[in-house]
């Protein structure tokens, strides 16, 4: 059994905190697990994408391959596309439906394509995947800096592979103690947001 | 068992360093390298720190290998180039406590203004042993294993892992730490530390270099012996008769693509130079032709084609001088693209996956939000373009002000090269005002010699100083402006006025979220003869935010859309991601949501449509 997990987003949005809540869980159910993280040299503001590989056999390569992923979790529109190739197109994917323009996009030097090509474009290229307003409900529960976590919620629900309690408690466990609560409750309503 | 835990590459191997019983760890930041310092931390009886420069740190760790304690000087490919003059002494000298240099190359160029491969300078050139790393795991132990060898050989070992090996993350096993460290002794040898051109009578006058080169050169064959039998070199047997070699990486990412081949082909992994030679040539026996797969210079492949020319072995060799792709990192794709190319019979059965028919937006480095560089940098924007000034740039986070949409440093190359290179416009006699920009933990790297050597030739530049009293680029990393050490005691900071008055330099202390006050002494500083220097002087704005500190007060910012006429000067000349431009409109807007208020653009419209 092997379980593929790409996480995409821009820097700032708690990408690692995700991919480390998830390879901990993995740990626990005694997979093996190995990942990476690429990380522009900006503090803020570039491409983050973190791989998570997990399977019961060796893994290889930290980086997950053309069409190997099982989940492409893409915490903002233009950087799920970015490493939409990564994903198995019988997979997984979940969105974030967060628009995050670039520098050239800003200065009308670029064309940040609508949210209604991009979904276009993913929906052709996988048929199963959820697109959730993340960031919106985590900036109503008082933070945006918790879209990850809301994340992590409904990741739960899209995939068996992920226990709502483990997913919830390494949530909790990962958490500042003054973000707990709060993360905690990210986690729940995220869970919600997708459909039983 | 040890405990097991899912750790970085870095971390991995910080933690070879403890288990062995490294007692003095120094480095400079630098992205894929960085955290293997602050993962050093929090062990009783080990020091470890942050030097003002790669040079400093590898010499404050020769220094304590020659008391007979175990060191690790860290850094990234471009510090090892810094250290290179020092390297080229100490390699004929050799150490006492084992002395591991990680110089932590990044192919691609992933977070670096260069790609380059170290093994050159730490092995064809220093002719010191290496390690090529395949895994964090693999790396943690050849670390282990580099501190035993460096003190039984007496040499400098070097650990070069890739950004993958640092940035990927395993699981991996603690072990436990030494209980007790060896006590630090210092007996002088002086026909050894001591390197000067001396003749030295007990060899019939011959120069010490040269005894010492000979010195260097008799232990190769010892090198050779240990790589010979290493756990880190081993062969897979495999159906053909094309073989095919993995460095480092370049086994690991041939591991991953053994999924997609019709079959098994024979590979032959290697970690260490010197290379095992016997079981290369062992490899080879039944093969007509070798494909090497290294990051990222045809080092091992010339090595190799060196090897069959003496042994007469005709076995054709391939790799990265052209056959494989010759820039850039190593890829799985790459890999499936050569291994048919050079084994025929050899099918790939990669999973297709449809093109995705949609333009994506690239997105390239700009300052953050809120950033006090966005402040100066759009000041001297404008008083560039005013008197038709040259700026030459450096390394760190200002550095994105070259880059659309501001474009305003000129050049940028290595550390502290800015004040040089405007120094030398200067005297080329462009007769155009001439800056420098350069941040504070650049400047103390060696940026400062680049001032003294302005100042004391007269050299009419003007010098700013981007002071935001961090290492931000790399997460943070305090330096010698800071006022604090790496592990968080007090220390005191240099305080650039008084050394800018001890050069006999006009010096301007701003606020780079005043843009007036910024204007107004760049533009002095442009009608005075000689050198200058203007200190940009707020700290971090990320960091300050972080701590819960405040380095101005926010506000609420929005447009008067009445008065904006869409001539997109805060656009162009500030380039604040938070300012975006409505072009059926013709007007610009700000985010609410990301916008934190500092109010810089403000100032910078002309028509007062900022609010």
């Amino acid at each position: 059994m092997k379980m593929d997990v790409v996480i995409a987003g821009v820097g700032g949005q708690g990408n690692i905190f995700a991919s480390l809540v998830i390879s901990q869980y993995a740990m626990n159910k005694n997979l093996n697990v190995s990942g990476a993280e690429t990380i522009g040299a900006a503090q803020r503001g570039g491409s983050v994408v973190s791989h998570i590989r997990m399977a019961d056999g060796p893994i290889y390569s930290p980086l997950i391959s053309r069409g190997q992923a099982d989940l492409l979790v893409g915490m903002e529109y233009i950087e799920m596309l970015r490493h939409l190739r990564l994903l198995n197109p019988r997979g997984t994917y979940l969105l974030n439906a967060m628009k995050i323009q670039t520098v050239l996009s800003n200065m009308g030097m670029d064309e940040y394509p609508s949210p209604e090509e991009i979904l276009r474009a993913v929906r052709n290229y996988c048929p199963r995947g959820y697109v959730i307003e993340a960031s919106a409900l985590a900036k109503k529960l008082g933070n945006i800096q918790m879209t990850n976590v809301v994340m992590l919620g409904a990741l739960v629900k899209v995939l068996p592979f992920f226990d709502y309690d483990e997913i919830k408690w390494l949530t909790n466990a990962n958490s500042p103690s003054r973000f707990k609560e709060a993360n905690v409750q990210g986690f729940e309503k995220g869970y919600k947001l997708i459909p039983a | 068992m040890g405990e097991k835990n899912y750790v970085m590459g870095n971390a991995a191997i910080a933690r070879g360093a403890l288990e062995a019983g490294v007692r003095v760890v120094a480095g400079y930041p630098g992205t894929p390298a960085t955290e293997i310092v602050d993962e050093c931390l929090g062990v009783p009886g080990v020091h470890v720190q942050w030097a003002n420069n790669e040079k400093v740190a590898f010499e404050i760790c020769a220094g304590a290998s020659l008391c007979h304690v175990r060191s690790m000087p860290v850094m990234k490919h471009n510090g090892t180039n810094v250290v290179t003059d020092f390297l080229m002494h100490v390699n004929f000298t050799g150490i006492r406590g084992g002395l591991v240099l990680i110089s932590a190359d990044d192919p691609g160029g992933l977070s670096s203004q260069n790609e380059e491969d170290t093994r050159i300078l730490v092995h064809q050139y220093a002719h010191l042993p290496i390690f090529d790393p395949c895994s964090p795991q693999e790396a943690k132990a050849m670390v282990k294993e580099a501190f035993d060898l460096s003190e039984r050989t007496e040499l400098v070992f070097c650990l070069r892992p890739v950004t993958r090996v640092c940035h990927a993350r395993g699981i991996l096993e603690f072990e436990a730490l030494p209980q007790s460290l060896p006590a630090a002794h210092y007996e002088p040898d002086r026909e050894r530390f001591i390197m000067s051109a001396v003749e030295m009578p007990k060899f019939g006058g011959v120069k010490r270099p040269q005894i010492r080169h000979r010195w260097l050169n008799e232990k190769q064959p010892l090198l050779q012996e240990i790589m010979e039998t290493s756990p880190y070199n081993w062969a897979e047997k495999g159906e053909g008769n094309v073989g095919f070699i993995g460095c480092g990486m370049g086994y690991t990412l041939f591991k991953e693509a053994e999924q997609y081949l019709s079959s098994k082909l024979p590979l032959l992994k290697l970690g260490t130079l010197p290379l095992p030679r016997k079981r290369i040539l062992d490899f080879v026996k039944r093969l007509e032709r070798v494909v090497i797969f290294e990051e990222t210079e045809p080092l091992v492949e010339g090595m190799i084609k060196k090897i069959f020319q003496e042994e007469k072995v005709a076995v054709e060799v391939l790799g990265r001088s052209g056959f494989v792709p010759p820039e850039g990192e190593l890829t799985l794709q790459m890999i499936l693209d050569t291994v048919p190319r050079a084994a025929p019979q050899i099918k790939v059965t990669q999973p297709e996956v449809p093109t995705v028919a949609i333009h994506i937006p690239i997105r390239t480095r700009t300052q953050c939000i809120g950033c006090n560089y966005r402040g100066i940098l759009n000041a001297l924007k404008q008083t560039v373009r005013k008197y038709k000034g040259i700026v030459a740039g450096d390394i760190g986070c200002h550095d994105a002000g070259s880059f659309k949409p501001m474009e305003l440093q000129s050049t940028i190359y290595c550390m502290g090269s800015s004040i040089p290179m405007a120094s030398g416009m200067a005297l080329a006699g462009v007769n155009r005002p001439v800056f420098a920009f350069i941040g504070d933990s650049t400047f103390y790297h060696n940026g400062i010699l680049g001032l003294m050597n302005a100042a004391t030739n007269k050299i009419n530049v003007n010098v700013i100083l981007g002071e935001n009293t961090v290492t931000a680029m790399t997460g943070f990393q305090p330096h010698p402006g800071t006022g604090v050490t790496l592990t968080g005691e007090k220390t005191l900071s240099v305080q650039v006025p008084k050394l800018a008055e001890s050069l006999g330099i006009r010096c301007r202390v701003v606020n780079p979220y005043d843009l007036k006050e910024c204007r107004k002494a760049l533009e002095a500083a442009v009608k005075e003869e000689g050198p200058s220097l203007i200190v940009s002087s707020m700290p971090c704005y990320l960091l300050s935010t972080r701590r819960g500190e405040k380095v101005f007060e926010p506000r609420e910012v929005r447009i008067d859309s009445g008065r904006c006429s869409g001539c997109l000067i805060c656009i162009n000349d500030f380039g604040c991601p938070a300012i975006s431009f409505d072009k059926p409109n013709k007007k610009v807007a700000i985010d609410p949501m990301i916008c934190v208020g500092c109010g810089l653009c403000i100032d910078v419209c002309k028509r007062g449509a900022i609010l």
